[in-house]
């Protein structure tokens, strides 16, 4: 029950909010158990009283009445709230989707695409050249023909570099190895210096991994765009239900959610799996931002 | 030819601009965007500009866009716009956009077109001097999508062929060339389809464009 921008009031009774919020919000596959068994009590309680309050008068009915209004609170009140945020969340989860697809078109469009029309061009060029070499029907300009091929083979090169960077842009294969070796990957390609600290004795779910790692890409970028940082730590560690990411770095921060930006996009990511987002970053420096996944999507 | 090329991949642009001066044409400006291809064409008047579909700042059809603009505002300039994927719409609002419609000087490709140099130039050259240059994909389409399958249909698959090269653009000779056949018998079946499909005979080759794509389009 955790969308992190928290634009849906919570419900809950006073009790459950003392007692077992906390547990609740690091647990959050535990909020279905914990209503349906406190439901279910309410429920035979009320059943009991009010089976009771036929034999020993009818004094005891309205208190049935009420356990079974608290029952009907806990089971059935809920629904349409999770039903709400569900729809949110799948909402972003399409869009997210939609999106990647787009910026993936337009890196196609833009790098490797353009780059292989200017390398066929060149090559049919040089096809020109020879064939009227060979023909002769025009003059054999050797010098201009090896020019012409090598810019396309150096144009063939920018391609391949192109999509290999692109392929790994969508799913990186070091993932494939898990969680670790892939930040580890990440880190060494950052421009800014990252201290890395991975703790994740068990594999969260393949979703997860990959929210996480993204995650951690958007937020190592930022580093080394925006923080102007000399140092950057990366901390990854899984534990009891619930992997958490956090970078830092001792940069100038000020960094926000504005509503448009990266930490926006990452904050709509981590909504899609009821994750949350927590950024520390007051004008001056340092910045931290951390994110909290469950391990199962 | 003097041209204006309009495309915003810097790799694309300078391949055309090598292509194009390879050949000894003049590339009088090379530009980015629709705003400094039309003022690029107010300052040049070029016989003909080359326009990427898809440019800043929205990166939707933009080019298309500055091409309609150049159509109406010069009509003498020559317009080949291209881009990444077909879209039989934009054909039609480039054909539809100089007074009164018309298909002289106006040219549609497929971007990939350019990768066969002889060709490009080609229908650059026959949009630059007034005439057509369709993308086969845009004929395909139109002769695919055609509510006039009835009347297609009567069609022998020679004059098909013909019928798909002359809404292309080609000429005569063009479609004899590619063919391998007499320019005679084009002529011939030439005839033979604006009878069966029962349209006006028509000598210039933009009209004949025009008369064979209104007969195909969906109005």
């Amino acid at each position: 029950m955790q969308v992190p921008e928290g634009d849906v009031p919570a419900q809950e009774s006073l009790l459950v909010r003392i007692l077992i919020k906390r547990f609740l919000y690091r647990h959050p596959k535990a909020w279905g158990s914990a209503y349906l068994v406190a439901g279910g009590v309410h429920v035979f309680l009320g059943l009991i009283l009010s089976a009771y309050g036929f034999w020993w008068g009818t004094g005891l009915i309205p208190i049935a009445a009420l356990e079974l209004w608290v029952a009907h609170r806990l089971l059935v009140a809920p629904l349409p709230l999770r039903v709400r945020q569900l729809e949110h969340s799948r909402a972003r989860a399409v869009d997210d989707a939609a999106e990647m697809l787009r910026r993936i078109e337009r890196d196609l469009h833009d790098g490797a695409q353009a780059q292989l029309l200017a390398v066929a061009m060149k090559l049919a060029l040089a096809r020109e050249k020879l064939a009227a070499a060979i023909g002769g029907t025009g003059p054999a300009d050797l010098q201009r023909v090896f020019e012409l091929v090598a810019a396309a083979h150096d144009g063939a090169t920018v391609a391949i570099t192109e999509l290999r960077d692109l392929a790994r842009g969508i799913h990186p294969p070091a993932l494939d190895q898990g969680l670790g070796p892939a930040l580890t990957t990440l880190a060494a390609r950052s421009q800014v210096p990252v201290d890395l600290a991975v703790d994740v004795p068990e594999r969260p779910s393949a979703a997860i991994e990959t929210i996480a790692y993204f995650c951690a890409a958007e937020l190592l970028t930022n580093v080394a765009k925006h923080s102007a940082a000399r140092h950057a730590a990366l901390e990854a560690v899984h534990t009891g239900g619930l992997l958490r990411i956090q970078v830092s770095d001792d940069g100038n921060g000020g960094a926000r959610l504005d509503g448009h930006g990266g930490l926006s996009g990452l904050l709509d990511r981590v909504g899609t799996v009821d994750g949350k987002l927590r950024i520390s970053s007051p004008p001056g420096g340092p910045t931290s931002v951390a994110v909290e996944l469950p391990s199962r999507a | 030819m003097r041209i204006v090329i309009a495309e915003d991949s810097a790799v694309v642009r300078a391949g055309l601009v090598e292509i194009l001066a390879d050949r000894g044409h003049e590339v009088l400006a090379a530009v980015g965007d629709g705003a400094s291809l039309l003022a690029a064409v107010e300052a040049h008047r070029p016989d003909v500009a080359v326009v990427d579909v898809r440019m800043p700042p929205g990166y939707t059809d933009e080019g298309l866009r500055a091409a309609i603009a150049i159509r109406r505002a010069h009509p003498g300039t020559g317009v080949l716009v291209f881009s990444q994927y077909i879209e039989t719409r934009y054909a039609a609002d480039l054909l539809g956009a100089a007074p009164g419609g018309g298909a002289a000087g106006v040219g549609y490709l497929l971007k990939d077109r350019v990768a066969d140099v002889g060709e490009f130039v080609e229908a650059l050259a026959r949009v630059a001097t007034g005439g057509t240059a369709l993308d086969p994909e845009v004929v395909t389409q139109l002769i695919g999508a055609s509510r006039r399958a009835i009347g297609l249909a009567a069609l022998t698959a020679r004059e098909r062929d013909v019928l798909a090269l002359m809404a292309e653009g080609r000429s005569n000779g063009a479609i004899a060339g590619i063919l391998v056949v007499s320019e005679r018998s084009v002529e011939k079946h030439v005839a033979n389809i604006f009878a069966k499909l029962d349209l006006a005979p028509s000598d210039a080759d933009n009209r004949r464009v025009l008369a064979v794509l209104r007969y195909l389009g969906p109005a």
